[in-house]
């Protein structure tokens, strides 16, 4: 007879955190194959084919990078709050207002010459993301209301806003909720890879500036020492408070720009789903990046291969849809019970 | 050796235990009889703690053997040793700061149903209360209790569990000398009922106060068991520390510079949001320190915090240097030369999960000479941060790692060198040797003279006693937010010092001791 024992580590290895991260995913792929066994499809069959959709085909590289810039944009979202220990649910919502706010200047505003007119939309749905964000923080600052429930009750408020104008007045023309096609200028450049946008660019130069932000900066000292320690933080003279809604307005911004370059690079239209829960994804991603910026870009590439997957066993194997969302779903809960892994060694005892 | 004629309740054999390839434990043997009281003496970092941590199953002996009444023990769950019987009252306390006495008192006992009936757990803990007596407000929230009594509700939450060892570590670091007293009455009480106790310290007057046998620890190794009647303090300081050495301060005249701290009838709440401050006045010159003595809870962190920013001024002035600073941010003050060295060092005085760098640059990184161009020079910082802990002599596995690595001593020498390396003009230290071992201890003392030789004004609040009286220019003893008396150091007697701390003026004070 064997019985486990836990014994509290002093400290965990860079090495350690990395082999327990991949050993996590590894467990999740295992339980996921028993999940899809269940449906009655060979499991290996179907990991193949979620390779062989996203990975196996020009086009299906193609499709996996164009889901991951969104997802680039809502990791990178969540772990700038997460970094000041914040936690940011509220990207989706975010990502809708962004949508929304860029969406109103392409219906309401002048046709600018393309550069600006793509300017002006990125600002706005950063701006967007930013006043969607403010409002938890808001909360927070000044009613010590936890930010995890205002900023997911928000999205909810959000997707609304942008479904009242989806089924009012911005309807199509065939009574359908969805806006008007952009015009040519409200519309990100095709790269010449498939359907890969040029806000992958910006989300690209946004993960450098981002690393150069959170290690190289003042602001990013401030930014780490309020994460680690809000007393510490205070004793070495940082407004927490004034740091903090910098942190959500920020986090929100940046969430807004995963809208704009969904509505302005792939869809061209406001609709309903423009995201797929980018928002939600955008926790895990950053989440199983420990924050840091670059790892972001590989494990945003990482869970889009999932994403597109899921969708081609949906439609190649008549798998129910929920298996991406059963995919991710256990993947996050195999990192989360992974921590378990960092903060103890684990022993095993034999009982006599 | 064991007394035969007694039980042997613990036996420690041949421990040996390792973090990192740093050996904190070597061939430990330890031994504890029943209805004893077993001081475990040594320095910081001497591996005292973690050699009772393997007794209580935090951590597991690399190698040796654990014998509990005669049987060997093996931890196979987290409540193992509390159990079996083995309660330990750890230096940070593990109480739910939100919750109650009572509720933190019946939390996890085995003895709970699943609907608990609190009134029959409070008879039942105040029969406990009265057997040891203690006195505490069971539906107080701990959060709002002063530390001493908190640490009265650990020591009550290994009776009310029925323990047969208790551990206590450190416990009158955060302690008067008053309340330090009565903490060794309940210990000999609780010896008595025949129960055994661990008596983690590096204070020797308390060794001798209550302890039967002492284990010295030094660098891992275990030096010595002896009887306290077979022993004397220098023998054991030798044990402890290797070598004899005797420290002495020297307090030279120096020339003072009125006007650096001007206070002037301050208010300062507390958390409650009552008055914590009461209408307060003083003054602090440069190349002086003012030691404030007293009870801890009586207002004297509040007293620190509004002085540095980290705490709102109700009514009243604080002028630095002539400046009126009274509601000036932290960061102001802290550019305008005054510094902090906060009582609570591990939560504020560093930020435990961030790099030793990063804490040691906390008050500099936004010198412009550490700027390039828009961004931090880390490389600089980095450098600088090299040159404190040589120049502080600080000891550290490594400067990228994190700073609650380092143990009581070093992150002292670490907020101490940085905030000496500033050059301020105002240095408010409080208990800035709490929990420190003597070598520790000393060098923080020494920095606070050398401060004061450097014209620097100083505000010294303290709970030791000695530390007041060797190193203040003038005393103020704190009492409810008030002080009940201001004066030269060496105008009263240690006694009338003692009265002043439990609210007589200094007339009745004087009056009280020359009627004796």
């Amino acid at each position: 007879m064997y019985k486990i024992i836990l014994e509290q580590k002093e400290r965990v290895s860079k090495k350690e955190d990395l082999i327990i991260t991949l050993a996590a995913i590894g467990i999740a792929f295992v339980l996921v194959g028993i999940f899809i066994a269940f449906n009655g499809v060979n499991p290996f069959v179907a990991l193949w084919k979620v390779m062989y959709s996203s990975l196996g085909s020009s086009y299906g590289i193609s499709e996996t990078l164009v889901k991951s810039i969104p997802l680039i944009f809502t990791g990178l979202s969540v772990a700038i709050a997460l970094n000041s220990k914040l936690w940011n649910i509220g990207a989706e919502g975010q990502l809708f207002f962004g949508a929304t706010l860029a969406t109103a200047f392409v219906i309401y505003g002048p046709i600018l010459p393309k550069p600006l007119e793509l300017t002006v939309l990125v600002i706005l749905g950063a701006i967007g993301g930013a006043i969607w964000a403010s409002i938890p923080a808001l909360l927070k600052i000044k009613f010590k209301m936890n930010e995890v429930i205002s900023t997911l009750l928000l999205n909810y408020v959000a997707i609304n806003i942008a479904d009242y104008f989806l089924f009012g007045p911005w309807k199509g023309k065939d009574n359908f909720p969805y806006t008007p096609e952009f015009p040519p200028e409200a519309r990100f450049s095709r790269l010449g890879f498939g359907r890969v946008h040029s806000a992958l660019i910006i989300a690209l130069v946004l993960v450098v500036i981002l690393y150069i932000l959170i290690y190289y900066t003042k602001a990013g000292y401030k930014l780490r020492l309020t994460g680690s320690s809000l007393k510490a933080a205070k004793y070495a003279g940082i407004n927490i408070k004034k740091m903090m809604f910098m942190v959500f307005l920020l986090s929100g911004a940046l969430a807004g720009l995963a809208g704009v370059s969904q509505v302005s690079g792939i869809e061209y239209k406001l609709h309903q789903h423009i995201s797929t829960g980018y928002g939600y994804t955008g926790i895990i991603v950053a989440w199983l990046a420990r924050t840091n910026p670059f790892i972001i870009v590989i494990f945003a590439i990482f869970l889009s291969i999932l994403l597109k997957g899921a969708d081609s066993l949906q439609i190649a194997m008549h798998l129910p849809a929920a298996v991406g969302v059963v995919m991710q779903a256990l993947i996050l809960f195999a990192i989360l019970g992974s921590e378990l892994f960092k903060n103890y060694n684990v022993k095993f005892i034999r009982r006599r | 050796m064991p007394d035969n004629k007694k039980n042997l309740l613990v036996h420690m054999v041949g421990i040996n235990k390792s973090f990192y390839g740093n050996k904190v434990n070597t061939d430990v043997e330890f031994t504890l009889q029943e209805g004893e009281i077993h001081a475990l003496l040594g320095e910081n970092g001497a591996g005292k703690t973690t050699l009772m941590n393997m007794l209580t199953g935090v951590y597991f002996p690399d190698k040796g053997d654990i014998f509990f009444k005669g049987n060997k023990i093996i931890f196979d769950f987290p409540g193992k040793a509390l159990r079996l019987g083995i309660g330990m009252v750890h230096q940070r306390f593990s109480l739910v700061g939100n919750l109650t006495v009572l509720e933190n008192l019946i939390l996890g006992h085995p003895d709970n149903k699943f609907v608990i009936k609190i009134p029959d757990k409070k008879k039942l803990i105040q029969s406990y209360m009265d057997q040891y007596s203690f006195q505490i407000d069971l539906d107080a929230i701990v959060d709002e209790l002063p530390i001493g009594v908190r640490q009265k509700v650990e020591i009550l939450k290994m009776l009310v569990r029925e323990v047969d060892v208790l551990i206590v570590d450190e416990p009158t670091t955060v302690l008067t000398k008053q309340e330090a007293d009565n903490l060794m009455k309940i210990l000999k009480n609780i010896a008595n009922s025949g129960k055994a106790i661990i008596f983690i310290t590096h204070k020797m007057s308390e060794v001798f106060q209550v302890a039967d046998r002492i284990t010295v620890l030094r660098k891992g190794l275990k030096i010595s068991t002896v009887d306290k009647t077979d022993t004397n303090p220098r023998e054991l300081a030798k044990m402890m520390v290797g070598k004899e050495n005797e420290i002495t301060f020297e307090r030279p005249q120096i020339e003072i510079e009125p006007g650096i701290v001007e206070v002037k009838d301050l208010f300062v709440n507390s958390d409650k949001g009552v008055f914590a401050v009461k209408d307060l006045s003083f003054s602090v010159a440069g190349g002086e320190i003012l030691g404030i003595a007293g009870v801890s809870g009586n207002g004297q962190i509040e007293l620190a915090d509004a002085l540095t920013g980290n705490r709102d001024v109700i009514k009243g002035k604080f002028l630095f240097k002539g400046l009126n600073v009274t509601h000036s941010s932290p960061e102001k003050r802290i550019d305008i030369g005054i510094s902090y060295v906060p009582g609570d060092r591990i939560n504020v005085g560093v930020a435990g999960n961030r790099s030793v760098w990063e804490n040691i640059i906390m008050k500099v990184y936004r010198l412009p000479k550490f700027k390039k161009g828009l961004l931090l020079n880390n490389k600089k910082l980095k450098n600088y941060s090299e040159e404190i802990i040589k120049k502080y002599n600080i000891f550290l596995p490594g400067i990228n790692l994190p700073a609650l690595l380092l143990s009581g001593g070093n992150l002292q020498k670490l907020i101490i060198g940085r905030e000496m390396e500033r050059d301020c003009d105002l240095y408010i230290c409080v208990y800035p040797t709490r929990g420190l071992d003597v070598g520790a201890a000393e060098f923080v003392r020494k920095a606070i003279l050398q401060l004061r030789k450097k014209g620097k004004a100083i505000i010294l609040i303290s709970g030791d006693f000695e530390e007041i009286l060797e190193l203040s220019d003038r005393i103020a003893v704190m009492y409810e937010g008030k002080f009940t008396g201001i004066f030269n150091n060496g105008e009263h007697s240690l006694e009338e010092i003692g009265l002043m701390m439990s609210g007589c003026s200094r007339e009745e004070a004087a009056k009280e001791m020359g009627n004796v």
